[in-house]
């Protein structure tokens, strides 16, 4: 599955950065991107990868949205397709 | 409106500092029983992962971490809702519980070693060609010169990969007494022999250092890079995996959500679980 | 928190991350909206995987001696026909060897 994620700031501004710089956000890319806490919020589902452990999570929210649907908050009405 | 989380932390307390979060937003403490998680809120949920938004959710961490023991989040959690995050905190809170504790005071550090790949691979194939070949293949053939080659490639790789392994033995030797958990990861590119994450109590960062500066003045064919102390991102495990049987929890979950925000209950209703219907992407 | 990061080569180290970083510009796929090319990639990546999955079967028991000269050489016949099949299919379909793999999230990548 490809990652819905959009790209950095462009090619040549990347280049740019000093190395130090880029190291740096490697490092942290290489953590933040991925590793901690790894929970889906309402949102990530819908713009990034769905990851298959977490379809029973999903369902979790789908009822959490009825829920918003019926008390008419401004969230409720067509899920939002992911991209 | 939406909520963006950055760590779980182990306070129900308002968070003191000023700590600005993306988009500028103040840091808040939205609490559960006795932890909290730190969110802000964004105006509308988040296109792009950009340099400056990732550094951010790393700063806020990193100040939240002078405070309290913190459990980074993945960059990029958001919910639509304050209810919506609760219902999650609730689903994990023992899981969050038992990380917290076993994290306090704890720091995650990194270490990257490369080694040149292609001359190791040279080395192993010289002693490789001195060795008698033991099976007979005859190259008369385009199936056995093929065959001859894949082999030889075959051996060279299959001793690459226990050099590799070696290796890695070795460097976490340096470490491995001071540091309480590591995370291993052997060569994600050929050049790239270890990846390891090394968890190490705040009061032994000195010695890790220390051994670092040591691993580094012994002559080898290696290149290090060290980084940290880093949040633990790398030594989060949560046991509770969400199944289908958490949705028919679900409806009385809420509930009791709704009932301690004061809200009127949800109806209940007879239905199939929505998940067989497609919505939102689902099967 | 005084963070540091410290290494003898940054240049080596930045080139290597990079290539396992997948949300840097340089590895960003330019058209995916192409769905023959998606449906080729996928049956193709199965293929590749299962293709060495076979080369590497064979090896072992190469290895193991357990062949006699004949299997040996129709082996090899079938394994040269195909990986050049492959190339064939790769080149008409403008894949790349990277482009043929699967990003299985925690697990890791197929091949």
């Amino acid at each position: 599955m490809d990652r819905q994620i959009k790209t950095l700031q462009d090619k040549n501004s990347y280049l740019d950065l000093q190395k130090e710089k880029r190291i740096t956000l490697l490092e942290v890319l290489d953590r933040a991107l991925d590793k901690g806490v790894v929970i889906s919020g309402d949102i990530v589902i819908s713009v990034a990868d769905v990851d298959l452990i977490y379809l029973g999570l999903k369902v979790l929210l789908s009822s959490v949205e009825t829920m918003e649907r019926l008390r008419g908050s401004p969230f409720s009405g067509a899920a939002e397709e992911p991209t | 409106m939406v909520i963006y989380t950055y760590g779980v932390i182990d306070s129900k307390d308002t968070i003191d500092e000023t700590i600005f979060g993306l988009e500028g937003a103040g840091v808040y403490n939205v609490s559960y029983r006795d932890i909290g998680v730190a969110v802000s809120e964004l105006g509308e949920k988040m296109q792009e992962i950009t340099d400056t938004n990732v550094l951010k959710h790393e700063e806020v961490i990193e100040t939240l971490m002078t405070k309290f023991t913190v459990l980074p989040i993945r960059f990029s959690t958001i919910f639509n809702t304050k209810e919506e995050l609760l219902l999650i905190v609730e689903f994990y809170y023992q899981d969050f519980k038992d990380n917290l504790d076993r994290l306090r005071n704890k720091v995650e550090f990194g270490i990257k070693v490369m080694w040149p790949a292609k001359i190791i691979k040279q080395r192993i194939a010289e002693v490789y060609n001195k060795r008698k070949f033991t099976v007979s293949i005859m190259a008369d053939s385009p199936g056995k010169t093929f065959v001859k080659e894949k082999f030889e490639k075959h051996i060279i790789e299959k001793e690459f990969e226990e050099e590799a392994v070696r290796c890695i033995a070795v460097v976490d030797d340096y470490f491995n007494k001071i540091a309480s958990e590591r995370k291993i990861k052997k060569l994600q590119t050929e050049n790239l022999l270890l990846n390891a994450a090394y968890l190490v109590g705040k009061d032994k960062q000195d010695d890790f250092k220390k051994a670092f500066e040591q691993l580094k003045s012994t002559p080898s064919d290696l290149k290090f890079l060290f980084s940290g102390p880093w949040p633990c991102y790398n030594f989060i495990t949560l046991t509770k995996k969400p199944s289908s049987a958490d949705y028919f929890n679900a409806e009385h979950m809420l509930n009791r959500l709704l009932a301690q925000q004061g809200l009127p209950e949800r109806v209940q209703h007879d239905h199939e679980p929505r998940y067989l219907t497609g919505m939102n992407g689902g099967f | 928190m005084n963070r540091i990061i410290e290494t003898d080569s940054q240049e080596a180290f930045v080139q290597e991350m990079e290539k396992i970083q997948d949300t840097l510009p340089s590895r960003i796929d330019a058209n995916p909206k192409n769905v023959e090319k998606g449906l080729a990639k996928l049956v193709l990546t199965l293929v590749e995987l299962i293709r060495k999955l076979l080369e590497k079967q064979a090896m072992r028991r190469i290895e193991g001696g357990s062949l006699s000269d004949e299997e040996v050489e129709r082996i090899g016949e079938t394994l040269l026909k195909l990986e050049n099949k492959m190339q064939e299919l790769k080149e008409i379909f403008a894949l790349k060897d990277e482009e043929l793999n699967l990003k299985l999230g925690p697990l890791g990548d197929l091949m």
